[in-house]
């Protein structure tokens, strides 16, 4: 298992220097220029071309990409254009919300989308499967921002429950940082839950017919037993592959959500970076995300080693 | 209920060890106005082995998931005229008080070992649990019985291979794993459907003789299903060869070897009518079974068989009896008289 994981680990520095490398290029191809921007209203040439001096802009694109990775091994990520922050202390400061985000819509998805999967496929062609079908159809067609428009109204502007907008730091607030959190994770994470809901039912759907379900049966096992231990559990690879797939997107930012919940996170910074042809911001988030995203396959297939002894090395 | 019943009853020895009567049993799907299944009726005594015998699709497997309680209803409709098992009917059984019986008194095994154990448990898991379920034992002596289960299913290092997945074992173990867990409770009615169909041949004479031998020493019931006459020649003391649903003959194992009366049983044996000429052989049975949509309305074999006259087409024959136990559902029994002299 270590040594599995040693080695994947290995093969993801190639990786992420392929995606840094994609991006970089396809950044340089986007039309604009971050110094004109930067000089001001009256664009002095001698400022532009000092600017475009400083920053290397008239180095061949593979020399400036070399210059950026010798900094990343040295372990800086650069400066943002606009803000002059380094981009490591944005990443520090956008990503503690967007992580919370993610985790709390998983959260919700998991917990909405796996039962209701599980009862749709049980009860398949019933009222139950109907219902539960037309509510993730539902799900998967909503616009996240209009679903949390019409949740602020209804919660937060007619019944006052919740707070409209604002993200409150976990670390100053916990609960305060929770409850404004509900809306964002139930509007990101009801989406999810239909995603799922449905895996989970085609899941659980081909393994109901499967012989090892009839021979738990033929045990005389009660119901419960058969669906959950028996069922589910082979029913769980496709399921934690999706959940780890969603989770990776959702570390992207929910561009949308963030913006109608004013949270400061990911999504808003990656936007606002790439219009601000703000390179160095838009590499650290990517190289960030790419990161995440590596990791969480390697922990899905160490789950799946987890969960499937046929992965296991036979003693 | 007609007299070839009686007689077969009596053939399977005496009322009190009956262990499984059915009578009547039908079985259809959905809207649809055929029986797939259609009056089969039969009983298995103690420590008797009934092989039901027939092609696929004949409703042997039906049948038997029938009476385990596994055919989901609806869309399956199940009825019958009676059914005894251990004193009770089982098919009036709830679901709960039906999953109490099975895996307890009455067991099953199935075609596919490779595919019928639960990938993501080990074997000791999948026993101990039917032990767990049924019995009030704590989990230590769950875990011993299934090591002893294991040991006379021969399965060589019980104790360690209580600990394997199955996909670390073979075919055949699989198989010896699957009766251990059919029979760990020690059942006294153990369906077997089609248990050696996927092994092979060697492996297949090992299971066999391996379910006989458990059988001799727990007088368990088997009901065994199977498409293969050698298997019940070897293994059964009765049978019954069912044909697109229905019984067409039913008898003790010598009489149906030595004498079958039915068309479809003879063309199944390769054989020749015990009396009849040479010329009458029937080597193999022209045609196939007709979907369920096209049944005929009288015999059901009518369209291959080579006797089959306006009769046999429009009406169902009953079951007549052919000798002590031995009854046949044909116009034309005894076949003798038909054929040509």
């Amino acid at each position: 298992m270590l040594s599995f994981v040693l080695r994947r680990l290995a093969v993801m520095a190639p990786t992420l220097v392929l995606v840094s490398m994609l991006v970089f290029s396809l950044q340089k191809l986007l039309p604009g220029d971050p110094v004109l921007a930067m000089a001001g209203e009256d664009r002095d040439p001698a400022v532009i071309a000092q600017l475009r001096e400083r920053y290397g802009f008239n180095d061949p694109v593979p020399v400036q990409y070399l210059h950026w990775a010798r900094q990343v091994a040295h372990g800086d990520l650069g400066m943002s254009l606009r803000t002059h922050q380094t981009v490591a202390a944005l990443l520090a400061e956008k990503l503690p919300p967007t992580i919370e985000l993610a985790i709390l819509s998983l959260l919700v998805a998991l917990v909405v989308g796996i039962p209701a999967g599980i009862a749709s496929a049980v009860r398949k062609g019933t009222m139950t499967d109907h219902v539960a079908n037309v509510v993730a159809l539902s799900g998967l067609s909503i616009p996240h921002f209009w679903l949390g428009i019409l949740l602020i109204l209804l919660f937060s502007v007619t019944l006052r429950w919740l707070p409209a907008v604002g993200y409150v730091p976990f670390a100053g607030d916990p609960a305060g940082n929770l409850i404004a959190m509900i809306m964002p994770a139930v509007v990101v994470g009801g989406g999810l839950a239909a995603v799922l809901m449905r895996h989970t039912r085609s899941a659980m759907l081909g393994v109901l017919n499967s012989d090892y379900v009839r021979t738990a049966r033929a045990k005389g096992l009660l119901f419960r037993a058969v669906i959950l231990r028996h069922a589910f559990r082979n029913a769980l690879f496709p399921i934690v592959t999706m959940s780890t797939l969603l989770f990776g997107e959702l570390l992207g930012g929910a561009v949308l959500t963030e913006q109608v919940f004013t949270i400061p996170g990911f999504g808003k910074l990656m936007v606002d970076a790439v219009f601000n042809r703000d390179y160095a911001v838009v590499q650290g988030v990517v190289l960030c995300v790419a990161a995440a995203f590596l990791l969480l396959n390697l922990a899905a297939d160490v789950v799946y080693m987890l969960i499937n002894p046929r992965l296991r090395r036979p003693r | 209920m007609t007299a070839a019943d009686v007689t077969l009853s009596q053939a399977c020895g005496q009322a009190e060890d009956t262990v499984l009567a059915v009578e009547g049993l039908s079985i259809g799907f959905g809207s649809s106005p055929v029986d797939l299944v259609d009056d089969v009726s039969f009983r298995v005594g103690r420590g008797r082995t009934l092989a039901i015998v027939g092609e696929s699709g004949c409703g042997k497997s039906i049948t038997s998931l029938a009476l385990m309680g596994l055919l989901p209803s609806p869309p399956a409709r199940i009825a019958h005229r009676s059914a005894r098992f251990l004193g009770r009917d089982p098919l009036t059984l709830g679901q709960r008080a039906f999953a109490d019986l099975r895996g307890d008194r009455m067991a099953m095994i199935f075609q596919e070992p490779m595919t019928s154990l639960n990938p993501v448990f080990t074997v000791g898991q999948q026993i101990i649990e039917g032990v767990l379920r049924h019995k009030d034992v704590g989990w230590n002596e769950a875990r011993a019985r299934a090591v002893a289960m294991l040991a006379r299913v021969r399965i060589a290092g019980a104790e360690r291979r209580l600990g394997a997945y199955p996909h670390e074992l073979s075919g055949g173990m699989r198989q010896r794993v699957m009766i251990a867990m059919a029979l760990v409770n020690q059942p006294d009615l153990l369906i077997a459907d089609e248990p050696t169909t996927a092994l092979d041949v060697t492996i297949q004479a090992q299971i066999l003789s391996l379910i006989e031998e458990l059988q001799a020493t727990t007088g368990t019931a088997v009901l065994l299903i199977t498409h293969d006459l050698g298997v019940v020649a070897e293994t059964a003391h009765d049978v019954i060869v069912m044909y697109a649903g229905r019984v067409v003959e039913s008898g003790p194992v010598e009489a149906l070897f030595s004498d079958p009366q039915h068309p479809y049983t003879i063309g199944l044996m390769g054989a020749m009518p015990s009396m009849g000429r040479r010329e009458g052989r029937l080597l193999s049975i022209p045609g196939a079974v007709p979907p369920p949509s096209r049944f005929p309305a009288g015999c059901r074999f009518a369209t291959r068989c080579p006797f089959a006259d306006d009769r046999c087409h429009a009406q169902k024959p009953p079951m007549v009896e052919a000798g002590p136990g031995h009854a046949v559902r044909c116009w034309k029994a005894p076949l003798e008289e038909y054929l040509p002299s």
